[in-house]
């Protein structure tokens, strides 16, 4: 076990190195410079030239990627060329506020996906399996951009109109100006979570429904009925154990694609989270941070890879390393 | 006593029908004529073979797949779009982009009385110029509907043809070889996987600055192969250690034969599944790029696009114009999803 963790760490970190000379080369070989005159007839070439030079652009990207790295090995992302602060600042700030919605709508997909693919899998083909399958359908063919417009038009557009400016769900950010309490904050999360929530919920709950119908046709499922035990019991302490395995090794895979996935959500309810601040960087040509963001998003991507061999083997004996 | 001729089942399983095997079914026939003809001895009663015909695997999944009433009925829903996609943007020209300023913002389903007069007979009936209104800059909706469909379906199924080229070649050389190869390719996709995808595509397709359809299509295609190519890795991995394999392998057959002949055909179900499920998410994708404004730039319309206009739409509450694309978006996804669910029914009852 220790020297799978050790190989696999290995890999990864290799497989992370590799992944930033190909990012880094991708940033400084695409045309386009990321500093250009705009539409100011005020700036002169020659100051563009300078700070071109002044963040080391002008050389081939292979001269300028030693730098790159040794700043990384003491903890340094680079400065972000919009800015002009730290990238891992600009990280710090945002990445918390992307970790709370994301956490939330897995939380909440979870809480609901789970017990309705369950509650589908011991009533299948019941009225009860159908609706699920016909909801998760929906769920899984509505992209998070088109529910979250809607809900943005009808949560706050429609809803202020039709109650008189009463009640409406806030149209964008975390906070209402300078009120930081936690009614306003989770006022303001409502949906943008629902967003994210309703694809999961369809992907988990379907996800289970499979897992759980297929171990329930499996033989000991049958000898624990033959031997008259309630079909509770059967349903939520055989057939629920072996079930859920799987579930594991899906949210550790879909951690890192949600992360992707929120550059949207977090566009459309203007959410102050880094998927935001990733496509604006892609946008105005922002190399750190594009590279910063990138390189988080796969370390990431790779620690809950490992994260969901080490705890498949943790909980299935049958299962070594 | 004489045996009537009958048709020869050929190695492989099925009959080949009259008419459709050509020389090799004349061969068969006659080969099994001669056999029952010579090597029965007089007095011996043959059992006839069943007359009627056995069915082959595909025709078996095409007659499920025809049974599936849901999977059907979006299969034809989706032959629709496709063919609307095709044929109306050839008839129709330039009218996706023919822009008429003083009809901006037209609301759809506004008819109004119009003397017609076909075949010489003169009456009034009710006639409506942009069925679904038009946009901003008065070009018609519903144009530009069809001719979003044609880059959604396009990209989806080209990007899911690239997916399988690149993929398929990957986890097929990966599963079949193993060791250092299956070590090194895996490792390439597990990159491949941790990337981002969408900010990347993004990163990617803002640095050509806008892009076309073809180079679109190229980009999703070499950055999102990774599933489709664990998928066929595992097939690999398994089938080729197979008896079939081996018996092949035995026979002196060359790898690139075993690969081609023996296994592929053997791994093709769950790809063919992942791969009619894949075509929706890159559909989906696509919009998403296009609501980001990276997917093809206009005027050319996509559903994508269409949709990233959403905040001047609900300022001028014009409504209309976010939930036709969104619509056909969603529908084009379902039904997507449905044939793709449909065609594992078909392949695989087990899994049902």
């Amino acid at each position: 076990m220790t020297a799978f963790i050790a190989r696999r760490v290995a890999i990864g970190i290799m497989l992370l190195l590799l992944m930033s000379v190909i990012f880094f080369a991708l940033t400084r070989l695409t045309p386009g410079p990321p500093f250009s005159p705009g539409e100011d007839p005020k700036v002169k070439q020659e100051q563009i030239d300078k700070r071109i030079h002044s963040v080391g652009l002008d050389k081939p990207w292979y001269a300028q990627y030693p730098g790159y790295m040794i700043a990384l090995s003491h903890g340094s992302l680079g400065d972000s060329y919009q800015y002009n602060k730290p990238v891992s600042q600009l990280l710090a700030e945002r990445v918390p506020n992307s970790v709370l919605l994301l956490m939330t709508a897995i939380t909440v997909a979870l809480l609901i996906g789970i017990p309705l693919g369950i509650f589908a899998a011991t009533r299948q083909y019941s009225k009860v399996d159908m609706a699920t399958s016909l909801v998760s359908y929906v769920g899984i063919s509505v992209p998070s951009f088109v529910l979250g417009l809607f809900l943005l038009l009808f949560g706050s557009v429609y809803l202020r109109k039709l109650t008189g400016n009463a009640i409406s769900f806030p149209l964008f950010g975390m906070h209402q100006g300078d009120n930081t309490s936690v009614a306003d904050l989770v006022w303001h999360m409502v949906l943008p979570v629902t967003s994210l929530a309703v694809l999961s919920i369809a992907v988990y709950s379907r996800f289970m429904r499979s897992s759980m119908l297929e171990v329930l046709h499996q033989d000991y499922i049958r000898t624990a009925r033959a031997k008259g035990l309630s079909s509770r019991v059967v349903n939520y302490k055989h057939a629920l154990r072996n079930a859920a395995l799987p579930i594991i090794t899906l949210i550790a895979l879909e951690i890192p694609q949600l992360v992707s996935g929120a550059i949207i959500t977090e566009g459309i309810f203007s959410w102050p989270g880094m998927g935001q601040l990733a496509f604006q960087a892609t946008v105005v040509r922002d190399y750190p941070v594009i590279l910063g963001v990138v390189m988080l998003v796969a370390f990431l991507t790779v620690v809950f890879n490992l994260l969901a061999d080490v705890a498949y083997a943790v909980v299935d004996p049958r299962i070594r390393y | 006593m004489a045996n009537p001729p009958v048709d020869p089942v050929l190695p492989g399983g099925g009959r080949p029908r009259p008419g459709i095997g050509g020389e090799r079914y004349e061969k068969a026939v006659a080969a099994e004529q001669e056999l029952r003809t010579q090597s029965i001895p007089e007095g011996i009663d043959v059992p006839d073979l069943p007359e009627e015909a056995e069915i082959g695997f595909w025709r078996l999944a095409l007659l499920r797949f025809v049974r599936h009433r849901v999977a059907a009925f979006a299969f034809i829903v989706l032959a629709l779009i496709g063919l609307t996609a095709i044929v109306v943007p050839l008839l129709q020209g330039d009218l996706y982009r023919l822009q008429d300023y003083r009809h901006g913002y037209g609301a759809p389903l506004q008819f109004h009385p119009r003397q017609v007069a076909p075949l010489g007979i003169s009456f009034t009936m009710p006639w409506t110029d942009h069925l679904l209104g038009t946009d901003d800059l008065g070009r018609d909706e519903l144009a530009r509907l069809i001719r979003g469909a044609r880059v959604s379906l396009s990209v989806g199924f080209l990007a899911m043809l690239g997916y399988l080229i690149i993929g398929g070649t990957f986890g097929a050389l990966a599963g079949y070889y193993g060791g250092i190869v299956d070590n090194l390719l895996m490792r390439f996709t597990d990159m491949i996987i941790a990337m981002p995808f969408i900010l990347v595509v993004v990163a990617v397709t803002a640095a050509f600055g806008g892009v076309s359809l073809d180079k679109l299509i190229l980009v999703i295609a070499f950055l999102g192969w990774a599933q489709i190519g664990r998928l066929m890795r595992s097939q690999f991995l398994v089938l080729r250690d197979s008896e079939f394999a081996q018996a092949a392998r035995a026979l002196g057959a060359s790898d690139w034969r075993i690969i081609t002949r023996h296994i592929l055909p053997n791994s093709l179900t769950p790809i063919i599944v992942s791969a009619t499920l894949g075509v929706s998410g890159i559909v989906l994708l696509e919009s998403a790029l296009g609501f980001l404004g990276y997917s093809v730039a206009p005027p050319e319309p996509s559903w994508g696009n269409m949709l990233g206009e959403f905040e001047a739409h609900i300022l001028k509450d014009t409504l209309y114009l976010v939930f036709f694309p969104a619509l056909a978006l969603v529908v084009t996804a379902l039904c997507i999803n449905l044939v793709g669910d449909g065609i594992r029914d078909a392949l695989d009852p087990r899994q049902r």
